[in-house]
C-alpha cells in the first residue's frame, strides 16, 4: 500500500531531474556554439521568452565563469567587443529596416488582398531594388567617368518625341552605346574606358545571374522539397488561412470562398467518377483546339513582327538627324510589339471559360507557358532582326538597337498602365454596372508578374546598348508600384482561391532565370563575341570584337614586368580549353554526387514515412489486442473497473469455494489494475511538449507492444495452471512489478487511451446505474432458493458481463479518467486513483 | 545608437534581441502597442521588469488580430496562465513566433497549439470540426462538417489513429510551403 505515493514521488523527482538534466545539457550545448550560432539557436528554441532569457543567462553565466579562469582583462576586452559588434549588427538591422520600401503600404495589401496578390509586389519591389542596383553600377563605373572628362555633345536640338522614340537629341549621349568614347582618359588615374564598359556589363550580367540562381535556389529549397499536391482537404482546414489578412471585408470573403471551396470539394467527389470515354475525348480536342489556336498565335504575332521590322528597315535610312515624321514612324514596331503583348493574353485568358481543367493550377501553367511563349517569340524574332539585319545595314548599329530597346521599355510601360486601365478598372465598371453577373475582376497574379518578367528582360537585353535603361526602369517600377497599388485597392477584390503562392512565386523566379534571363545573357555575349563593332561610334570602335578588348588589354601588360602572373593566367587558364574541359568534368562529377546524395535522401524520406506508417499500425495492433482482451476475459472470468469496488468484493466473497478459478480471477484483478493505472498514467503524462519526436513516440509503442505481449502471456499460463490464490496474487504482483518498471519513465501511451474527457461524469453516473442494475439482477438470483452455488455463480456472472457490457460502451466514447490536468496536478490525480485501486485491492483479500 | 530611450535598458533589449526575432527598433514599437493597449495598466519604464498583464479582452482588440478567426487561440497559446492574459514578454513572444523571421519548425508547433483546442496535445476531430466552424462563418451542414474534417484526418493521418499527432501537423506542413508566409502577422 505504502509503495503508491512513494513511486509517485519517486516519478515527479524523476521527472523534474530529467528536466534539469534536459536543461544541463541544452546549456552545455550551447556553451560550445559560436555566438552567432548560439543566438541563432536560443531564438529557435520553442520556449516562452522568460525561460530563453533563463538559458541564455545561464549559458552566460557559464561562459564567464569559464573565462574569468582566464586572463580577466583579455576575456573582458573580447566580450565587449564582441558584444559591441553585435549591437552594431543589431543597429545596422535596425536601419535596414527603416529604410525598406513601403513596409506600410506591403502590410496594408497582406492585411487586404492576402499573400499571394502580396506576392507579385514583393517581385515588384525585389526588381526595383535590383534595378536601382544595376544602375548604381552603370552609372557609377561608366557614365561618371565619361562625364568627368568630357562628354559628346548632343548635336541635334531637343524636339520633345524624344523622350519617346529615344533618338535624335538622345542619339550621341551617354544613353546610348554610341556616346561612349574609347580614350583611356589620364587624370588622377589612367581610366580605360573600353575595360571599363566591357567589365562593368560583364560583372553585372554575372552578378545578376548569381543573385538569380540563389534566390531561385533558396525558393526551392523551402518550397519545393516535399511539396506534394496531396492532402488538399486538411491543408485547406489547417494550414490555408492567411493569417496576414485583417481587413473584415477580406476575412468575410475568404471565409466564404473556403465554404464554396469546401462544398466543391465534396461534390467533385461524385462528378470525377461520372465522366465517361466521350467527355474524356471531348475535353481531349478541347485541349488540343485551344494549344494548336494559342501556338498559332503565337506564330503569328512572330511573324508579322517579322515582317513589319523589315517594312520599317525599308523605310529607314541611315543618317543622325531624321525627320520627324521618319521619327514617329520608328513607333509603329513598340507599338504593335506592346499592344500583341496587351491583346493576346487576354485572348488566351478567355480560353480559360472552355478548356475545363480540372485543378486551377494546371490551368494556371498552361496560361503561363502559353504566355510565355508568346513573349519568347516576339523577342526572339526582335533579337534575330536586330543581330542579322540593323547590325548589317547601320553605321552606329548599338545605338540603333538601344533606340529600339528604349521605345519597348517605354511603350511597355505605357500599355501597363492601359492594361491596368482596361484589365481592371473596365471590367470593374462593367462588372457593377453593365454585367453584374461577372462580377470585380480579381488581380490576375499570373498575367501580371510575366508583364514585369517581360520588362526586366528588356532592360537585360539592352543594357550592353543603353547602359542608362535601368534608370528608365527604375522610374517605371516606381510609378508601377503606385498604380498598380492604387489600382488593386479601388477595382479588385481579394483572389477566390488561395492558391499556392508560394510555389507559384519560385516558378516566376525560375522563368525569369531560365527562359528570359539566359535568353537576355546569350543574346549580350553573341553580340559581345562574334558581331564587329560599329566602326564610327562607341567604345569598342575599330576593334574586331568587343571581347578581343581583353587580349589588347593583356598584350599592353606584357610591357609592365610586374604582371605577368595576369598575362599567364590569361593564355594558360583563360585561353586554354583544357581548363575549360577540366572544370566541367569537375562539375559533373559534383552534380552526379550530389545527385546521387539527393536521391539516397529521397529514398530515406520514403522510408521514415513508411516507418511511420508502421507505428500507426503497430499502435493500432496493439489497441486490438488489448480489446480483444477484454472482450474475452468476461467468458473466462469477471473483469472488474475500479469503481466496482463493494461489487467486487462480494464476488470475490461468493466465488471463494472455487479456487483455481479464483486464483485466475485474482491475476485478471492484478492484471486489471495494472491496466488501469496505465491507463490513467496515461491520462496523467498527457500535457507532454507537444514536440516530441517520433523516434520516441516509436520507442514508447515499442515498449507498450512489448507490455501486452507479456500480459497476454501471463494471462495464459495462469488460465492453464490451476494455481492456488496466493499463488496467482503473487504471480500477479510480480507481473505488476515488472511491468511497472517501464511504466515509470512512460509519459504518455500510444494507444488511444487519452480519448476525450467529455461528459466524464456522465459516463460515470451511467457507469453506476449500470451496476446497480447488475447488482439488483445478481440480488434476485442469489435470492432464489432451488439453484445450486454453480448456477448462482453463472448467474452473477453473466449480469456481470451484462453490466460490463454495458459499462464499457459508455466507457470507451468517454473515459472517466483525468480530464487532462496539467503537470504536476495530474501526477497528483493518477496517485489519489492508484491509492482507491490499491484500496479496493488490498479489501478484496 | 544614440537615441536614448529609458524604457528598457540596453541589457534587457540585448536578451530580447538574442532570443527573439526582432529588432531593438521593433521592441520598442512592440512596447509602444503594447503599452497602447492599456495605458493605465502597462507603465513607460521598463527598466524594473514591472508585473503586469494586459488581459485577452483589450489584445484581440488590435487591428493585427481583431479579425482573426483564431485570435482568442493565439492569445490563449501564448499566455502562461491558459486564459489570454499577456504580459509584455508573453506579447513579445507571441509576434516573434508570427515574425517573418521565425524558422517552419517554431511556427509549426505554435499552430499546433492553436489548432489544438482542447489542448489534449492531439488535433482531434473535434479540434477540426471547431477550426471549419471559425473559417467558415458555420454556413455549412453539421454532415458537411464532418464530412470535411473526416477527410482532412484520413489524408494527414500518418499513424492511422484518426486524430492528428503533432509529428502528422509537421509532416503535413512540410508539404505546404504557403505556410511560412501565412502563419505570419506583420506588426
Amino acid at each position: 500500500m505504502s509503495m503508491f505515493p512513494d513511486t509517485v514521488a519517486f516519478t515527479e523527482d524523476a521527472i523534474r531531474n530529467e528536466m534539469e538534466n534536459e536543461e544541463q545539457n541544452l546549456v552545455k550545448d550551447l556553451v560550445a556554439m559560436s555566438t552567432r550560432d548560439r543566438i541563432r539557436a536560443i531564438q529557435d528554441l520553442p520556449m516562452s521568452f522568460e525561460e530563453k532569457k533563463h538559458i541564455r543567462n545561464q549559458v552566460m553565466a557559464f561562459k564567464s565563469s569559464k573565462q574569468s579562469r582566464q586572463f580577466t582583462c583579455f576575456a573582458d576586452c573580447s566580450e565587449s567587443v564582441s558584444l559591441f559588434f553585435r549591437r552594431c549588427g543589431y543597429s545596422i538591422r535596425s536601419a535596414r529596416q527603416t529604410l525598406e520600401l513601403w513596409q506600410v503600404i506591403m502590410k496594408e495589401i497582406g492585411g487586404k488582398f492576402g499573400t499571394s496578390v502580396l506576392s507579385y509586389f514583393v517581385f515588384l519591389k525585389w526588381l526595383l531594388m535590383f534595378n536601382i542596383f544595376s544602375f548604381l553600377v552603370n552609372f557609377g563605373f561608366i557614365t561618371i567617368p565619361l562625364l568627368i572628362y568630357g562628354p559628346a555633345s548632343p548635336t541635334v536640338s531637343f524636339r520633345g518625341l524624344e523622350i519617346l522614340t529615344g533618338a535624335g537629341y538622345f542619339t550621341n549621349t551617354v544613353m546610348y552605346y554610341g556616346g561612349y568614347s574609347n580614350e583611356t582618359h589620364v587624370g588622377l588615374v589612367e581610366y580605360n574606358m573600353q575595360l571599363a564598359y566591357f567589365f562593368t556589363i560583364t560583372v553585372y550580367m554575372v552578378l545578376c545571374g548569381i543573385a538569380l540562381i540563389f534566390s531561385m535556389a533558396s525558393s526551392f529549397r523551402t518550397n519545393y522539397v516535399l511539396a506534394s499536391p496531396a492532402s488538399s482537404g486538411a491543408w485547406q482546414l489547417l494550414c490555408s488561412w492567411d493569417f496576414t489578412v485583417t481587413n473584415e471585408r477580406a476575412v468575410k470573403q475568404r471565409k466564404n470562398n473556403l465554404c464554396v471551396q469546401l462544398k466543391e470539394s465534396l461534390s467533385e467527389k461524385a462528378q470525377r467518377e461520372l465522366l465517361t470515354l466521350s467527355e474524356k475525348m471531348k475535353h481531349f480536342g478541347v485541349y488540343l483546339g485551344s494549344w494548336l489556336l494559342s501556338t498559332g498565335l503565337t506564330v503569328g504575332c512572330g511573324a508579322s513582327i517579322y515582317y513589319l521590322c523589315q517594312y520599317e528597315q525599308q523605310r529607314a535610312t541611315d543618317t543622325a538627324s531624321w525627320s520627324l515624321v521618319q521619327e514617329a514612324e520608328t513607333l509603329l514596331v513598340p507599338f504593335v510589339v506592346s499592344l500583341m503583348n496587351l491583346v493576346v493574353p487576354l485572348f488566351y485568358s478567355l480560353f480559360y471559360k472552355f478548356e475545363n481543367y480540372s485543378s486551377q493550377r494546371r490551368q494556371i501553367y498552361a496560361l503561363v507557358v502559353r504566355n510565355v511563349l508568346l513573349r519568347m517569340s516576339i523577342l526572339g524574332v526582335l533579337c534575330y532582326y536586330w543581330m542579322n539585319v540593323v547590325a548589317m545595314n547601320f553605321s552606329c548599329w548599338e545605338s540603333m538597337i538601344g533606340q529600339a530597346l528604349y521605345r519597348l521599355v517605354i511603350f511597355d510601360f505605357f500599355f501597363l498602365m492601359l492594361g491596368s486601365f482596361f484589365g481592371e478598372f473596365l471590367s470593374k465598371v462593367i462588372g457593377t454596372t453593365v454585367l453584374p453577373r461577372l462580377g470585380v475582376p480579381e488581380f490576375d497574379i499570373a498575367r501580371n508578374v510575366l508583364e514585369l518578367i517581360y520588362a526586366q528582360t528588356l532592360a537585360w537585353v539592352g543594357i550592353y546598348f543603353s547602359p542608362l535603361l535601368p534608370a528608365i526602369q527604375i522610374v517605371k517600377f516606381f510609378i508601377l508600384f503606385c498604380l498598380k497599388k492604387v489600382s488593386l485597392t479601388h477595382n479588385c477584390q481579394p483572389p477566390r482561391r488561395t492558391g499556392r503562392a508560394a510555389q507559384m512565386q519560385t516558378t516566376f523566379i525560375a522563368l525569369l532565370f531560365f527562359p528570359f534571363f539566359v535568353g537576355a545573357l546569350s543574346m549580350v555575349a553573341y553580340t559581345a563575341w562574334s558581331l564587329t563593332p560599329s566602326e564610327q561610334c562607341g567604345p569598342f570602335r575599330g576593334l574586331n570584337n568587343t571581347f578581343s578588348v581583353v587580349s589588347v588589354w593583356i598584350d599592353d601588360l606584357e610591357e609592365f614586368p610586374g604582371s605577368q602572373w595576369v598575362v599567364w593566367i590569361y593564355q594558360n587558364v583563360i585561353r586554354s580549353e583544357v581548363f575549360y574541359f577540366l572544370i566541367t568534368l569537375i562539375i559533373l562529377v559534383i552534380i552526379y554526387m550530389f545527385w546521387q546524395v539527393s536521391q539516397g535522401r529521397k529514398e530515406l524520406i520514403g522510408l521514415l514515412r513508411q516507418q511511420i506508417v508502421n507505428e500507426g499500425k503497430d499502435k493500432s495492433f496493439l489497441l486490438d489486442k488489448l480489446q480483444n482482451l477484454q472482450k474475452s476475459q468476461p467468458t473466462k472470468t469477471p473483469k472488474q473497473k475500479n469503481q466496482k469496488k463493494p461489487k467486487r468484493r462480494s464476488d470475490v466473497q461468493s466465488s471463494g469455494g472455487q479456487s483455481s478459478s479464483n486464483a485466475m480471477f485474482q491475476a485478471f484483478l492484478a492484471r486489471q489494475r495494472l491496466e488501469e493505472e496505465e491507463e490513467r498514467r496515461s491520462d496523467g503524462g498527457v500535457p507532454v511538449p507537444s514536440d516530441m519526436s517520433t523516434s520516441s513516440a516509436l520507442m514508447q509503442a515499442m515498449l507498450a507492444r512489448q507490455r501486452a505481449d507479456d500480459l497476454v502471456e501471463d494471462v495464459y499460463q495462469m488460465s492453464d495452471k490451476p494455481l492456488s490464490s496466493s499463488g496467482a496474487l503473487a504471480q500477479a504482483m510480480q507481473a505488476r512489478q515488472r511491468t511497472e518498471g517501464p511504466e515509470r519513465d512512460e509519459l504518455y501511451s500510444t494507444a488511444g487511451f487519452s480519448e476525450n474527457p467529455v461528459n466524464r461524469s456522465n459516463a460515470v453516473m451511467q457507469a453506476r446505474q449500470a451496476r446497480q442494475r447488475a447488482e439488483e439482477d445478481r440480488m434476485d438470483d442469489t435470492g432464489d432458493p432451488t439453484s445450486s452455488v454453480s448456477n448462482v455463480m453463472m448467474q452473477v456472472m453473466e449480469a456481470r458481463q451484462r453490466a460490463e457490457e454495458e459499462d464499457r460502451s459508455h466507457w470507451l466514447p468517454a473515459q472517466p479518467q483525468n480530464p487532462v490536468p496539467p503537470g504536476s496536478s495530474a501526477l497528483i490525480q493518477a496517485m489519489l486513483a492508484r491509492q482507491q485501486a490499491g484500496n479496493g485491492f488490498d479489501d478484496g483479500y | 545608437m544614440g537615441n536614448k530611450q529609458t524604457i528598457f535598458t540596453d541589457e534587457q533589449l540585448d536578451a530580447y534581441q538574442d532570443c527573439t526575432f526582432f529588432t531593438r527598433k521593433e521592441i520598442l514599437r512592440l512596447h509602444g502597442r503594447y503599452h497602447e493597449l492599456a495605458p493605465h495598466l502597462v507603465p513607460m519604464d521598463y527598466t524594473k521588469e514591472p508585473d503586469c498583464n494586459v488581459p485577452l479582452a483589450l489584445i484581440v482588440n488590435m487591428p493585427e488580430l481583431k479579425e482573426n478567426p483564431f485570435r482568442n487561440r493565439i492569445v490563449e497559446s501564448f499566455s502562461e496562465d491558459g486564459m489570454g492574459n499577456l504580459s509584455f514578454n508573453e506579447f513579445v513572444d507571441m509576434f516573434s513566433v508570427l515574425s517573418e523571421m521565425a524558422p517552419r519548425e517554431l511556427k509549426a508547433i505554435y499552430a499546433f497549439k492553436i489548432y489544438d483546442f482542447n489542448v489534449d496535445n492531439y488535433l482531434c476531430k473535434e479540434d477540426l470540426e471547431k477550426t471549419l466552424n471559425r473559417l467558415t462563418k458555420e454556413e455549412l451542414t453539421p454532415e458537411e462538417v464532418e464530412l470535411v474534417c473526416e477527410k482532412a484526418i484520413e489524408e494527414a493521418d500518418l499513424d492511422g489513429d484518426s486524430k492528428l499527432s503533432f509529428a502528422d501537423f509537421e509532416n503535413m506542413i512540410s508539404r505546404a510551403p504557403d505556410f511560412l508566409s501565412t502563419f505570419h502577422i506583420r506588426i
